[in-house]
């Protein structure tokens, strides 16, 4: 096979899969086909990296009318570059033609055009216990003989499950698991936890976050619950993220590097963020890391996992921005970090380190 | 060994940058029975296989030694081995250049460039890439939109998806067919022109 076949083969195969009707076992022919030649997986990551980057336009709402229309072809990739077609009302007629079409997406749409970082929820909010709604089929209440494993703060534990799946419980997380339906299902009720699920033919594993819910055939992702917000990240294979209470009527397929946050009806995707992936799974090492995060949100990360707690007094202070990649048990130790390369005070108090300006 | 998100994510970070440097690079020293789309996948597979067993630290340079050293075999191959032809080779400072100004692009500049590969589309590809980018049609719905059939759609589809690689990664984002019917080389030369 030419390379151009392979390429034709490969675009096939991307195309397929964005249809609603893929299968499992579409998806095993799809591995099958990956593994028969390094030359498909050149020519299927190829595709696949650059139809995403397309997707952002449509995520964003951007391209305007023009684009669409297609102008007058002078971009020259060399250099001369046409300018950034800022166009504000040719973009949003087409940004709200788009949101009317896609009304679980538009807190998404807006949160994204409006840069808000809406779903950083209030730290001070506690994340109530699951109460999982009753949806479509195998979601229900867990039965009263679920498997519960939780953690304390600071804790981290790891859970074998009797399908061959590992799920790994990070600080003051709680799950309850319930494997011998045809659906294996887990219920988060508070925290954060980190899934390898085994692939086994016909028996989905389900994930119920709250209202939301997580569906997956063998994949690794994290989901994380904070106050009404739910994270989902992830690391392998794909992951569907319901709307809550339409079951896979309305759904959010993401891939490896995608990163989901939803509250309630309104989700929000983020593609391609590999590296905020592995960000957001630091803790598996025991680390917590940060980029370009205030201070104030640094300091609600390290309180999930430590008793001591940080309270930032100044609201300066609070905003001052910071990145790295932390001990999440070593709260003193980031307490003088914070002295050595901000000059900020810390004041030990009984379980409490106060962090202020003067 | 690299596991195969890993893999994939390398692959994408460090080597498909590098797409327009190395179409470069093949496409003036191409041998004359060569095809540059069959040269360039060559050469991600033998990186690819390689860096399964561990990420070659300067992608750049591995890239540029495996490209060159694949380009001597087939020019060894094909006997076409000359003095000028091996100096053309070596000289990397081109590939390295291009790589220069290619530097990793920000968000803005790639959006720019996906927004450009998208008027770049002929106008029933572009259609059909917009009805599923932006407005999530299915195959079948967008054969009932356009009153076409899903082969139609189907194969719309897989052009634009290429003809955007093609572009965004670093070229004329031409939509091209496979061809059919291996022509004779001096032909196949004009063909490979992207």
């Amino acid at each position: 096979m030419s390379a151009r076949e392979i390429e034709v083969a490969a675009a096939r195969w991307l195309v397929r899969r964005e249809e609603p009707s893929w299968s499992a076992r579409e998806e095993a022919a799809l591995k099958d086909w990956m593994d028969a030649a390094m030359a498909h997986k050149a020519a299927f990551w190829r595709l696949e990296h650059a139809w995403r980057q397309a997707d952002r336009i449509a995520a964003l709402g951007l391209g305007s009318s023009d684009t669409w229309q297609g102008a007058a072809p002078a971009d020259d990739v060399e250099g001369n570059v046409v300018p950034f077609p800022v166009e504000r009302r040719s973009w949003m007629r087409t940004a709200s033609d788009w949101l009317r079409r896609r009304p679980a997406s538009i807190a998404a749409a807006l949160a994204l055009v409006f840069l808000t970082t809406w779903f950083l929820v209030n730290q001070a909010e506690r994340s109530r216990p699951a109460d999982p709604e009753v949806a479509a089929t195998a979601s229900a209440d867990p039965p009263a003989n679920a498997a519960v494993v939780a953690t304390q703060v600071g804790r981290r534990k790891i859970v074998s499950l009797s399908d061959g799946s590992r799920i790994e419980l990070n600080t003051a997380t709680r799950i309850r698991t319930s494997m011998n339906g045809p659906v294996r299902q887990v219920w988060l009720d508070q925290g954060e936890a980190y899934f390898d699920v085994q692939h086994i033919d016909g028996r989905e594993f389900v994930v119920h976050a709250g209202p939301q819910t997580i569906t997956v055939l063998g994949t690794k992702f994290s989901v994380l619950r904070d106050g009404d917000t739910v994270r989902v990240s992830v690391v392998q294979g794909r992951v569907r993220v319901d709307e809550p209470g339409r079951g896979a009527l309305r759904s959010t397929i993401i891939l490896p590097g995608d990163i989901i946050v939803a509250r309630e009806r309104a989700t929000l995707v983020r593609e391609g963020q590999p590296d905020q992936v592995s960000r957001d799974l630091a803790w598996r090492e025991g680390m917590i890391s940060f980029r370009q995060s205030t201070l104030g949100e640094a300091a609600a990360q390290f309180n999930r996992y430590n008793d001591r707690k940080l309270e930032i007094a100044d609201a300066d202070a609070a905003a001052i921005r910071l990145g790295g990649t932390f001990r999440a048990s070593d709260v003193e130790a980031f307490a003088r970090l914070l002295h050595d390369a901000y000059g900020l005070k810390f004041a030990i108090e009984g379980d409490r380190i106060i962090i202020s300006n003067r | 060994m690299i596991d195969e998100a890993e893999l994939n994510r390398w692959f994408c970070r460090e080597v498909l940058p590098l797409e327009r440097a190395l179409t470069h690079y093949i496409r003036r020293r191409l041998p004359a029975d060569g095809d540059l789309v069959d040269i360039r996948q060559e050469i991600y597979v033998r990186v690819l296989t390689a860096a399964r067993d561990g990420l070659p630290n300067s992608p750049q340079a591995y890239v540029y030694t495996v490209a060159r050293n694949h380009l001597i075999n087939l020019a060894r191959r094909a006997r076409l081995v000359s003095v000028e032809y091996l100096a053309e080779l070596d000289s990397a400072p081109t590939f390295l250049d291009l790589l220069e100004t290619d530097r990793h692009l920000d968000t803005r500049d790639e959006l720019r460039r996906a927004m450009a590969a998208l008027e770049h589309l002929p106008p029933r590809c572009r259609e059909v890439v917009r009805l599923r980018k932006v407005e999530g049609c299915t195959t079948k719905e967008a054969a009932a939109r356009m009153g076409v059939g899903i082969d139609t759609i189907e194969k719309q589809l897989t052009n634009g998806m290429r003809a955007i690689a093609d572009f965004m990664l670093g070229g004329s984002g031409k939509v091209r067919r496979p061809a059919r019917n291996l022509k004779a080389p001096a032909s196949r030369t004009a063909e490979s022109e992207q």
